[in-house]
């Protein structure tokens, strides 16, 4: 491809699992923290010399996450990690998140996959949070019809794993 | 590139599908099976999970689709799939929806690595946690993981001792590693099993590299298929399988757990202390943790607990023989300070005596600090005799004396790493160097103008020493007086020191806070409407009990009031809060702060609060920790109303209303609720204390004061007081009472015992109920008057009164015998007086209870029903000033307490329990009282799997 004008943004090449090059802004594609290291580790001259391989994740998948990131560009910077793990949980997600969130299950564990390869903390928690969601709330046959979840357990398992459970009942 | 190509695909399909050609064109014989190779290239974007399902439904079938099917690509392959289904009747569609509605609801567990689980799981609440883990056999390996629930504990607020879990840990792997050595020379025989042994090792270790769960759902299989191959391996030898199963065995257990064949679940129904992980690397598991914290948290609720005493029951003769003013516990010990002047070391296991009483005050001890760690090995404590002693805690042996550290009582000391500081009856705090100074050091003081700090001569300022001289500077030796500070205009009841700030509190109803370097005043706190009594400081709030019944919360750094706790009904004298904060929240606090605020501020704008909304009425009644905007009544607070905190804080108050308050926040309002109201003389009695010298059975409930009785005349005494108990009725009580007279020598036991209570509760709490302006002058004045109305009440009966002036100086003379230490033997007279004190005092309770228990209720109405009973419950604060029982020419060494205030102590209420002093922790209550029994509410409840948890938990915070 062309090289970039002096007035474009900035830009880099993704090679996708199946071979597709996607173009995309920088600013944009370094809301991956993997994407950000590689090209700062290369240099800035390599973005131009060649598309980054990223071998885990197919073209439909990363242009899903490319879409978040994009809606995501300006956000400020995610906390340190040992913050974030000590603060309450919430599961409120944004509306944005939440339509973009609204694919099968299949694609949304891809999603979630390709944040943790990726390395998007931030997408990565708004696909937990949407997979946690479809778990609060849900009877235990709801859930494992919600996730076609194998019952494995005898009766008798099952009965002393909610005898035992018992404790956390709020009283 | 793909995208276009695909797009023309599915444009052309419209026309004419391009999988038609193909159709035609492809043999139709039965291939061995699809081969990658044959895939064409724009087939590489079907995800590697749909080719694998691809595979596995063409072989699980047993049919093979045709090549030139899979050969199309997505698109096309869809499209024909469609035109197929088309051709079905509606039912056969339903059937194959049915069929293919479990492929669109993946398991995540199968589908996403443990760490992306775990982040999902980290979104939910333990208890929908609990039931995914009860969802499969997967999921529960998952959901149990041990760092998750470390996660949910700390999110939980509460805290754990890393130190100590490590050492658990290492222990643990000691103790292992011991049996292992053994093990194999016995194995060393059968070289058979050792392989066999090795192996599954192998295959542990294996395990836990990938995480503490199992991966597939075949695994359970596994384990139950080793695990009873492993019974018939290793069933000759009973030991060797503990190390690498642990499951469902308690932490001490060197046992084979329960047979593998009755709990194949993994990890094992029931969590254990230690996870059952590979032999080499014990870990202790969260999820028991948060198991067991969250069951003793349900006990605080439920108010489940077994009550314990200082002395064991079994030792009485180790038993303080007056009134315990201070208590401080650890993990292993517990100090006590007491009127009987002596410090007391118990072992908190046993509650015995660790060692014989330090002795060395010439008073009441009045407070203490102690630290037992070996770096520090120290019991610091003042009293009433205006010295400081310092002690060897591993030895008793006095160590340093600061004689006269004040000029009047030591009131409250405490001391961290560099400093202790010591406040006074005297109105000043005083601040001593635990090490050797120089003033190069960065402890040293910073000599300022302050006109709060005074500095003695040999502090200096490097900057006026010439250069010449500043080699030749002697360090300070330790326990120097560095500084003191004056700005409270009465006594100093109690003080903190956090992070380099000192924070006081004081009679004169102000709490100050300090800069312990330059000794400058930074902050004053008012709120109070009466003299303070206690504090606490955790960096972010000030925590303080009252004169004025009331426990308030303070934001430090805005000195906001944020919440007061009404629910005493006498002097709150000892006050710990624990708000169960997680690192990282102030933010979070602040927040909650503001919006708060706004709120208020909005419906303010909206007209909500009407003009009185802030009206004295009001403000009087305070908020105890209501967001609701009505009940604001300060904003601008860095903390929320209530002062924040997780759901689990808790307030533990004492009171001179014999009573202890648990408080709790309630989950809907946030305001503090008192939770439980724990009385110290029924913990005394379901301690297990018990008379020495059994009476008869009619007595069994009547115990209170066994120490050091014997004799008939106790005898006696016991059979009046259960009379008392048993009857309920106040004529009863006092007829008793009237029965008890005729002993003139209990009589002046009585006598003594309560103006001696009434003494030491005014050098305690005297400045408490000063008057900001009173005149010592008509203190005194007033004093006389009431000791004349009431000492004759002191000795609870009018025909015993002629005889108050003659059998005074007897009670003194059994007082004075009470030499630190001597208490135990039991004839003694003192302990006598002490017992016929505390029975007069139940006695005059069971006539009172019916105005005690209604708040202002007139002090004529007790006397007018119990009027044999003169004394009248007069704690109501607003009576305290007229109140002086001091006895006068008692020749005590008390002559500094004349004006003591709190009303005829030792009789207007019947259990002789007022509190001291309280600690707690995550497990128990101890508080120490008038009574020289110590008592203690373990809320483990005797359960064993919270007191083995228990040892882990970290000190509140």
């Amino acid at each position: 491809m062309a090289a970039a004008d002096s007035t474009e943004k900035p830009f880099v090449l993704i090679e996708t699992s199946d071979g597709i090059e996607i173009r995309v802004d920088r600013e944009v594609a370094e809301r991956s923290v993997l994407i950000k290291n590689l090209l700062e580790d290369l240099g800035p001259e390599a973005a131009e010399q060649g598309a980054i391989p990223i071998p885990n994740v197919n073209e439909a998948v990363m242009r899903k996450v490319l879409e978040w990131c994009e809606q995501h560009k300006k956000d400020p910077p995610a906390a340190a990690d040992d913050d974030a793990d000590n603060r309450k949980k919430t599961t409120d997600i944004d509306e944005w998140d939440q339509k973009f969130m609204q694919v099968d299950q299949e694609m949304l564990f891809e999603i979630i996959l390709a944040a943790n390869y990726l390395d998007i903390k931030a997408l990565l928690d708004v696909g937990c949070k949407t997979v946690a969601n479809m778990i609060k709330g849900k009877s235990p046959d709801e859930i494992r019809k919600t996730f076609n979840i194998q019952n494995d357990f005898t009766p008798e398992e099952e009965d002393q794993i909610r005898r035992e459970n018992e404790w956390a009942e709020d009283r | 590139m793909a995208q276009p190509i695909r797009r023309a695909n599915s444009g052309t399909f419209v026309g004419a599908p391009s999988f038609l050609a193909s159709m035609r064109c492809a043999s139709f014989k039965v291939d061995e099976g699809y081969s990658e190779d044959t895939r064409s290239q724009s087939e590489n974007d079907i995800l590697m999970r749909s080719d694998s399902r691809l595979e596995e439904m063409t072989e699980a079938d047993g049919q093979v689709l045709p090549d030139w099917l899979l050969s199309m690509n997505e698109a096309d392959r869809s499209e024909f799939t469609y035109m197929i289904l088309r051709t079905l009747r509606t039912s056969s569609i339903a059937s194959i929806v049915d069929r293919l509605n479990p492929l669109l609801h993946l398991d995540p567990v199968l589908h996403l690595p443990p760490e992306v689980t775990s982040i999902i799981f980290s979104y939910l609440t333990p208890d929908t946690l609990l039931k995914t883990s009860a969802l499969s056999k997967s999921w529960r390996g998952r959901a149990l993981d041990s760092q998750l629930w470390r996660l949910l504990f700390r999110l939980e607020g509460w805290t754990a001792d890393p130190a100590k879990m490590r050492a658990f840990e290492d222990e643990e792997r000691l103790r292992r590693s011991g049996l292992r050595d053994r093990k194999s020379r016995v194995r060393f025989a059968d070289r058979g099993t050792e392989r066999f042994r090795s192996k599954k090792r192998a295959y542990d270790s294996g395990k836990s590299r990938d995480g503490p769960t199992p991966m597939t759902v075949e695994e359970p299989d596994i384990t139950m298929g080793w695990a009873e191959q492993h019974g018939k391996v290793e069933a000759d030898e009973s030991l060797n399988n503990s190390p690498d199963r642990m499951q469902d065995v308690s932490f001490e257990s060197d046992h084979i757990p329960m047979p593998a064949a009755s709990t194949p679940l993994e990890p094992p129904v029931k969590p254990s202390l230690l996870l059952d992980d590979s032999s080499d690397n014990p870990r202790i598991n969260w999820h028991y943790l948060y198991k067991q914290k969250r069951r003793l948290e349900d006990n605080w609720n439920a108010g489940r607990f077994k009550n314990f005493q200082f002395p064991n029951p079994d030792y009485p003769q180790e038993a303080h023989t007056e009134c315990v003013y201070t208590i401080q516990y650890s993990g292993k010990h517990l100090v006590s300070g007491s009127r009987d002047k002596s410090v007391r070391i118990w072992n908190m296991e046993t509650q015995r005596l660790t060692r014989p009483p330090l002795l060395g005050h010439s008073a009441s001890v009045l407070c203490l600090q102690f630290d037992d760690s070996p770096q520090e090995d120290v019991v610091i404590s003042g009293g009433s005799d205006c010295h400081i002693i310092v002690w060897r805690f591993s030895t008793g042996k006095l160590l340093k004396k600061l004689s006269r550290a004040h000029s009047e009582s030591v009131l409250n000391l405490r001391f961290d790493e560099n400093y202790l500081i010591s406040c006074s009856k005297d109105k000043s705090i005083k601040v001593w160097n635990r090490k050797q100074l120089l003033p190069t050091d960065p402890c040293y003081p910073i000599v300022t103008t302050a006109a709060s700090a005074h500095f003695p001569q040999h502090i200096i300022s490097m900057d006026q020493v010439p250069d010449l001289q500043r080699n030749h500077i002697e360090p300070l030796p330790e326990y120097s007086l560095i500084m003191t500070l004056q700005g409270h205009t009465a006594a100093v009841n109690a003080i903190q020191i956090y992070d380099k700030q000192i924070v006081s509190a004081s009679g004169d109803r102000s709490v100050k806070v300090w800069d312990v370097r330059t000794g400058k005043c930074l902050k004053t706190f008012q709120g109070h409407t009466k003299g303070i009594a206690c504090v606490q400081f955790d960096g972010r709030r000030i925590v303080s009990g009252s004169s004025d019944e009331s426990v308030r919360i303070f934001d430090q750094s805005t000195g906001a009031e944020v919440a007061c706790l009404n629910g005493h009904k006498n002097l709150v004298r000892t006050v710990q809060a624990s708000f169960g904060d997680f690192p990282g929240n102030e933010e979070e606090l602040e927040a909650e702060a503001r919006k708060v605020d706004r709120e208020f501020f909005e419906a303010r704008d909206r007209g909500m609060l009407g003009e009185d909304s802030l009206s004295r009425d009001r403000r009087r009644m305070r908020n105890a920790g209501s967001k609701d905007p009505k009940d604001i009544f300060a904003y601008g607070a860095k903390l929320p109303p209530g002062g924040g905190g997780s759901r689990w804080a808790r307030i533990v108050s004492g009171s001179y209303d014999e009573s202890v308050i648990v408080w709790k926040k309630d989950a809907e309002s946030g305001n503090w609720v008192v939770s439980k109201i724990l009385l110290q003389n029924e913990a005394v009695r379901s301690a297990g204390d018990r008379p020495r010298n059994r009476p008869t059975q009619q007595h069994q409930q009547a115990h209170n004061h066994p120490h050091g009785q014997t004799g008939q005349q106790n005898q006696q005494q016991q059979q009046q007081q259960g009379g008392a108990q048993n009857a309920g009725n106040a004529h009863n009580a006092v007829n008793q009472l009237v029965a008890v007279q005729a002993n003139f020598q209990a009589l002046a036991a009585q006598a003594h015992a309560q103006v001696a209570h009434a003494q030491m509760l005014a050098q305690q709490a005297q400045a408490l109920h000063q008057q900001a302006n009173n005149a010592q002058a008509a203190q005194a004045a007033q004093a006389a008057a009431s000791n004349n109305q009431n000492a004759p009440h002191g000795l609870a009966a009018t025909n015993a009164a002629p005889n108050n002036a003659t059998n005074r100086p007897t009670a003194h003379q059994s007082s004075t015998q009470h030499a630190p230490g001597q208490g135990q033997s039991s004839g003694q007279p003192s302990s006598q007086a002490q017992h016929s004190h505390s029975q007069s005092q139940t006695q005059a309770q069971a006539t009172q209870n019916q105005s005690h228990n209604a708040p202002g209720t007139a002090s004529a109405a007790a006397s007018n029903n119990a009027p044999a009973n003169a004394p009248a419950p007069q704690a109501q604060p607003h009576h305290h000033h007229h109140n002086h029982n001091h006895a006068h020419g008692h020749g005590h060494n008390h002559h500094h307490h004349h004006h003591h205030p709190l009303g005829p102590l030792g009789v207007q209420q019947g259990t002789n329990s007022r509190v001291f002093k309280l600690q707690f922790d995550a497990r128990r209550i101890i508080c120490c009282s008038q009574d020289p029994t110590i008592v203690g509410w373990d809320f483990a409840d005797g359960d064993a799997d919270i007191i083995s948890a228990s040892q882990f938990f970290g000190e509140l915070q």
